[in-house]
């Protein structure tokens, strides 16, 4: 069997690994949940109609999930970050990347991966409400919280275009 | 610190490339060896499950006779191995996200044990599935029925862990349903010397970490036609109830039933083979769409 899996492996192995990278944040376990979630696809590869992508990312999102909970140690992600840093440090912009990529560990499985179909794949709400199997509605609230929790500002990239704009 | 999204996803971009600056390689064959390692699974658990519910009502339906007749007269175990298995009506099916059920479209039963018996039957759709349920849960069964590439799949093992499968438009023989079709069965007794006869012929292949041969392992040689036809040859025809159901989609006509002295449709009819006589052009399944239980 076969009816363009080879192809679809070989085009978006790739993306996907990175995609489920930041789902799992280990390149070990991506490449493996990619995998799984690409031999789920291939036992139901002739009955997907049109782009396999979101039936592919909903396997992924899925899969990682349950293994998530199979694998959960009790870590509790807190409101407040243990340090904070001088606006002003230029040498702390690195730790500000790291701050982040700490944060958007410690989102819950659902949430994680509404921010990285939304931010990284660039599906819109709609699309990712599709793809995680829940309403727009609770995927823009997932989002809200995950950004909250990030200390993402929504506000502040319109800000800057207004200023760049004046 | 408040972050833009702009950031986020410059994050994202760069934390997704390997620091080591190595590509994960796609393994097709592993994955498509993985693909259809979860389709035997898939079609193994739908047919335990039909065989749990069977077995289930076997021993509910044995329980009030035996409360009936006294213990003493009659061996709770003895009683269990006599009663008579019951088919289903509806055979479930779980391909994936979809599921959907099977109706009973022909059934035959059986009272002897040892013969390899040719089931023979009219499938109405691609997705034609087979149920064989036993008097006793611990007889061995094989099953072997057609695959689409020529070679023979099927089901082999104790009654009890699972006797059947379906077939879908991925599995299904070439002209699947331009005519009669047959499934070949065999039932052996519980106590048939299957390990003795599978290590003599040096048919049993331990799996795992087991190094012994164990039941798993037997249950599989009972796949090679050398095994089935020694294993024939040493028990004998014996008593024993069993019964196969054919499943299909729903067809216009009613479903078929006989028994192993009775009168088959046309379309449907069974043949007993003596022990030994079985087809010798059978090759050894190697590749099957069910599992072993």
């Amino acid at each position: 069997m076969d009816d363009g899996f080879a192809e679809y492996v070989a085009h978006r192995h790739l993306r996907l690994c990175r995609m489920a990278y930041l789902l799992t944040r280990d390149w070990g376990t991506a490449e493996d949940l990619v995998q799984t979630a690409l031999a789920k696809a291939w036992v139901s590869w002739r009955r997907i109609e049109g782009n396999p992508d979101p039936y592919v990312y909903r396997i992924i999102v899925n899969t990682h999930a349950s293994w998530w909970r199979r694998l959960w140690r009790g870590e509790v992600p807190v409101e407040a970050l243990p340090e904070t840093v001088d606006p002003n440090d230029q040498a702390a912009a690195a730790d500000d990347r790291a701050v982040l990529w700490n944060a958007i560990g410690a989102l819950s499985p659902r949430q994680r991966a509404v921010i990285v179909l939304h931010y990284f794949e660039g599906r819109t709400l709609t699309q990712v409400a599709d793809i995680v199997g829940c309403s727009l509605g609770a995927v823009k609230s997932q989002l809200g919280r995950a950004l909250t929790r990030l200390r993402v500002d929504p506000d502040i990239r319109t800000m800057n275009l207004e200023e760049l704009q004046r | 610190m408040k972050h833009t999204e702009s950031d986020l996803r410059t994050l994202l971009e760069e934390y997704t490339h390997d620091p080591a600056g190595r590509q994960p390689v796609p393994h097709l064959k592993a994955i498509v060896r993985r693909g259809r390692r979860t389709r035997r699974v898939r079609r193994a658990l739908g047919a335990g499950t039909a065989l749990a519910v069977a077995a289930t009502a076997t021993v509910l339906l044995t329980g009030p006779l035996r409360t009936g007749q006294g213990e003493a007269a009659q061996p709770p175990a003895l009683a269990r191995i006599e009663a008579p298995p019951k088919l289903r009506e509806e055979f479930p099916v779980v391909l994936g996200a979809e599921r959907s059920t099977l109706s009973l479209i022909h059934s035959e039963r059986f009272s002897t044990t040892g013969a390899a018996r040719t089931v023979t039957f009219t499938p109405t759709s691609h997705f034609t599935g087979y149920e064989v349920v036993c008097g006793d849960p611990r007889a061995w069964i094989v099953i072997s029925s057609p695959l689409k590439g020529g070679e023979d799949g099927g089901t082999s093992g104790r009654c009890e862990g699972g006797g059947g499968g379906h077939h879908d438009k991925l599995s299904v023989p070439s002209g699947w349903l331009k005519g009669p079709q047959s499934i070949k069965v065999w039932v052996f007794p519980a106590d048939a010397p299957v390990v003795k006869v599978a290590e003599e012929l040096g048919r049993c292949v331990p799996s795992g970490e087991s190094t012994t041969c164990d039941e798993q392992a037997a249950g599989r040689a009972l796949r090679n036609q050398d095994v089935l036809d020694r294993l024939s040859a040493e028990v004998g025809e014996r008593p024993g109830e069993w019964a196969v159901g054919i499943y299909d989609s729903p067809s216009p006509g009613p479903a078929t039933t006989a028994d192993s002295s009775g009168r088959p449709s046309p379309a449907n009819a069974t043949t007993a083979e003596p022990p030994g006589t079985s087809d010798p052009g059978q090759t050894t399944p190697q590749t099957t769409p069910q599992t072993t239980p």
